[in-house]
């Protein structure tokens, strides 16, 4: 039988789970079958969840290459004056995604150093595929980082010393050492930040207002037909994303158990 | 060994703690970019205490008129309060017609945003004022020589359509399929063809693709980015009507009545300019030009704050701030129900 403070407890839990959940109970308690059905059958109507998807991982595989390596020296503090590269990460995550996507004009519009060398390569960061590649990186390295630093961290320094004591190279201990040991920290990393890049909004309707990707198709379906066609697409908005950071979850706390047992 | 352990950990905590402050911080933040919204208070006028707020729905080109001149100055006449809400006007139709908004006044620039609403939340409507369509051009642009030269008469106007057609020149205009300014556009570009008898493909050559109604080009900007995109020197020119460019003070090229959509004797004119477009979710739909008017109307049943925001905008006083902010005024008259108009507002028409 549990005790009074351990019925408290679920019931406290239950709370914020629900009220964190009311959003998608709504959004569920809204939608009929006929509805879904008929947004999701105008043709062309999946097209922007093909674009979110392939962005996503793209982003997510721009964030493996040059996240990682930042968080692993953040977390190692190999850094001088660590807090402030810390604070640096930080600036980024506290800018309303809006006010990026404002400074990223002034960054990578087309009349900008970086726009005008990209256009010697016909490319463009203003309204094109990249343009929102560049805008979600921007709306979820931040999340990566500090997550993948926190995952970093949580590994033994003494192991890896142990391990280079025994001879090992200091890239076969990351190799056999530290990523295995953070994988499940680092998954859970990725896993939000497929979250953010899949949602981006605030710097994606500012600098890449095509090729539409499901959070801006909800917002034009929104502005000119209105809610019931609208919310068919947030749903398959969660249905698309929720699998990959559910996955991640599951292994993450599995490996986790496995570990402890 | 320990202290290396927490040299280890130490990092840990922030992170985490960052993370879910931070979450929060976006969730807040990522989803404001569309619309604007806003509230005022004052004191009553005259001492007597008036209770009761007015809710103003408004096109977005109405924002900067609005938020600081109507509505401060409507407050310490009247003692009401105001809430404003800016948007496309038929983002703003269709949020009413689905009751996710219910404001007491609706502005909208164009008639047809309000005719659907009609008869369940309206019965009429009143135009008061026209705004017209401009190209805003970037001061710092190569070819910002040209621009002053088109819009000081030095060169013919007809020239700069010709200019817009150069490959590499940056134009930049909002989606002709939810916003009246991104359509407003293209039926000035087409009437442009047939006032200047340019070439047929003048249109499809500027915008870059001969579907006119798509919303896949990389022309196209939310309206919330694309003042901010010229202002930041990253286009040439942009569509704008002229209350924008002069509330933001971009430079501007003005156009002449025929091509304008400013003046309420050329609807048939404009209506000539047509554009096919295919809204998200919704079948191919043919529009085609009109004036560009502001109309009024009250949503729903008539409250005294929403009567007196209605009377105060069609007041002498009302109407001033309109043409100081750059609208040509038309003298209000009811279209639709006139008998569904409260008589107070029916006062300021003189009826």
């Amino acid at each position: 039988m549990r005790s009074a403070s351990g019925v408290a407890s679920l019931a406290g839990a239950a709370v914020i789970w629900v009220a964190l959940l009311g959003p998608v109970i709504t959004l569920l308690a809204h939608l009929s079958w006929p509805q879904v059905s008929a947004a999701l059958s105008v043709p062309g109507a999946l097209d922007p969840l093909v674009v979110s998807v392939e962005s996503g991982a793209i982003t997510l595989g721009v964030l493996l290459v040059l996240g990682t390596p930042l968080a692993w020296t953040l977390a190692r503090g190999s850094l001088p004056f660590p807090r402030f590269w810390e604070a640096g990460v930080l600036c980024s995550l506290l800018l309303p995604p809006l006010v990026i996507g404002l400074l990223l004009i002034f960054m990578v519009g087309p009349y900008t150093p970086i726009g005008e060398l990209l256009g010697h390569v016909h490319l463009s960061a203003t309204n094109t595929f990249l343009a929102l590649v560049i805008a979600e990186v921007y709306e979820s390295a931040p999340y990566y980082v500090l997550g993948a630093q926190a995952a970093f961290a949580a590994v033994e320094p003494a192991i890896e010393e142990q391990a280079a004591l025994l001879g090992d190279r200091p890239s076969r201990v990351a190799r056999r050492v530290t990523l295995p040991l953070a994988a499940p920290g680092l998954a859970m990393a990725l896993a939000v930040a497929w979250a953010r890049a899949m949602g981006a909004f605030g710097a994606v309707v500012i600098i890449a207002y095509h090729p539409f990707g499901i959070p801006l198709q909800i917002w034009t379906t929104l502005q000119e037909t209105g809610l019931p066609t609208a919310l068919p697409f947030a749903l398959v908005l969660l249905v698309v994303a929720l699998p990959l950071p559910l996955a991640a979850y599951i292994w993450s706390a599995r490996a986790r158990g496995r570990r402890r047992g | 060994m320990a202290s290396a352990t927490e040299r280890g950990r130490r990092p840990g905590r922030l992170p985490v703690l960052a993370i879910v402050c931070a979450g929060l911080v976006a969730a807040g933040c990522s989803s404001s970019s569309s619309g604007g919204s806003s509230a005022s208070s004052s004191s009553s006028p005259s001492g007597t205490a008036v209770k009761g707020t007015a809710s103003v729905a408004y096109a977005s080109s109405l924002t900067f008129l609005n938020e600081k001149v109507a509505a401060p100055a409507f407050t310490k006449a009247t003692g009401y309060k105001y809430t404003g809400r800016g948007d496309s006007s038929g983002a703003l139709e269709a949020d009413i017609a689905s009751k996710e908004i219910t404001p007491n006044v609706f502005e909208a620039v164009g008639g047809d945003n309000i005719t659907p609403l009609q008869p369940k939340f309206t019965k009429w409507y009143i135009p008061y004022a026209g705004t017209q369509m401009v190209v805003a051009y970037n001061p710092k642009s190569k070819y910002a020589s040209d621009f002053k030269a088109y819009a000081d008469g030095s060169k013919p106007l007809k020239g700069l359509f010709t200019l817009m057609e150069t490959p590499g020149f940056k134009l930049g205009r909002t989606d002709p399929n939810i916003d009246p300014q991104g359509r407003d556009f293209i039926y000035m570009l087409e009437l442009a063809q047939m006032y200047y008898h340019l070439p047929k493909d003048t249109v499809s050559k500027i915008l870059g693709t001969t579907d006119t109604g798509t919303s896949n080009s990389s022309q196209i900007f939310a309206e919330s980015s694309l003042d901010a995109t010229l202002q930041s020197g990253q286009l040439d020119a942009s569509s704008a009507f002229i209350t924008q460019a002069v509330e933001l003070h971009l430079p501007y090229i003005k156009l002449p009545a025929a091509i304008n959509l400013g003046d309420a004797s050329l609807a048939s004119q404009y209506a000539k300019a047509t554009v096919t477009i295919k809204p998200p979710g919704a079948p191919k739909t043919t529009k085609s030009g009109s004036p560009q008017v502001i109309d009024i109307t009250i949503i729903g049943k008539p409250t005294p704050a929403g009567i007196a925001f209605v009377k105060y905008t069609l007041s002498p006083a009302g109407l001033a701030q309109y043409k100081q902010g750059g609208f040509t005024l038309i003298t209000p008259t009811v279209t639709g129900d006139s008998s569904a108009v409260p008589s107070a507002v029916k006062s300021e028409l003189g009826g």
